[in-house]
């Protein structure tokens, strides 16, 4: 790792940190108070949004297979593509360990990393 | 009350069942064996519907975001039936027990093929339960290769292809217009 890298990741880890411990920031909530309880449904802060709206990229796995890929501005989700009863489907989509689709467009939040 | 006491005995040691037994003797304890204390935090998720039309749990912890398709028991998964972009009545396309596609029933097909506009296709085999369980996976087996060729000849990709024979019925068995929903080979478009 070059020292231009490590200022970055330290720069994001402040970034980050601060989402988690400020109200109103991408992904925060009213952590103050102890976390944002039990209902796990919507992003809160920037951008808030209920996650049924989420837009979906396909990642391939190493193994060929697809899986639904979102990133969400901090979070990040992967959950597997199924047939309809239940075994992968391995697409030929992209080549292994590619993403593709617009899996970032859910989010005004630039990806920096 | 049965279900959870069955799965306080599955989950349990042999050392928590002896202490289950033992308050069981108890007189007036005998509810404390299907109840017990869980530590734990409430995590509600809501649904995400995929492109396909499945359904996934999703839950978001402030900067964590976590996610996972949802399943039945017998591990399919949870989809909405409008991903499904065509149904083949097989009687339309094949002879009684045949798996030779007709041919109008070739240029049907190829026709849907070339106007569904989808990246690939899933191409799954149904049968009524007329006949033997093992007869009906190999003839809807070979019918829903038969489609899968049209699908090929003319540059289509398949991405899977499989029969099920009369295990996934759409209607009953019971009536003959259910056994003709039956016979069928459905087809999934993925885009």
């Amino acid at each position: 790792m070059n020292i231009v890298k490590s200022i970055i990741l330290l720069a994001s880890g402040a970034a980050l940190s601060a989402c988690v411990s400020a109200e109103g920031l991408e992904g925060g909530g009213p952590l103050a108070l102890g976390g944002i309880g039990p209902d796990k449904t919507v992003d809160r802060g920037i951008n808030a949004h209920h996650l049924s709206t989420l837009v979906a990229g396909i990642w391939v796995s190493p193994d060929g297979c697809d899986h639904w890929i979102i990133d969400d501005g901090v979070e990040g989700y992967l959950s597997p593509r199924l047939t309809p009863d239940g075994r992968p489907v391995c697409s030929g989509v992209a080549p292994p360990a590619v993403a593709t689709g617009p899996f970032k467009e859910g989010t005004p939040i630039p990806d920096t990393l | 009350m049965k279900r959870i006491f069955n799965w306080v005995l599955n989950t349990a040691t042999g050392g928590l069942t002896m202490s289950v037994l033992g308050l069981a003797l108890i007189a007036g304890q005998a509810q404390a064996q299907d109840t017990r204390v869980i530590q734990g935090e409430r995590y509600v998720p809501t649904i995400w519907i995929d492109p396909d039309g499945c359904e996934h749990w999703v839950m978001d912890d402030g900067a964590e975001g976590f996610m996972d398709a949802r399943r039945t028991r017998d591990g399919a998964a949870v989809c909405h039936r409008s991903e499904i972009c065509g149904v083949m009545n097989t009687d339309q396309l094949f002879a009684t027990d045949r798996y030779a596609i007709s041919h109008p029933g070739r240029a049907a097909l190829e026709n849907f093929f070339r106007s569904a506009n989808a990246y690939g296709f899933l191409i799954y085999g149904h049968t009524d339960s007329r006949a033997s369980d093992e007869y009906n996976i190999r003839l809807s087996n070979n019918r829903a290769n038969a489609v899968a060729q049209v699908a090929q000849s003319i540059g289509a990709r398949v991405v899977d292809v499989r029969g099920f024979g009369e295990r996934s019925p759409r209607a009953t068995n019971g009536t003959a217009e259910g056994m003709q929903q039956n016979r069928r080979v459905e087809i999934y478009c993925l885009r």
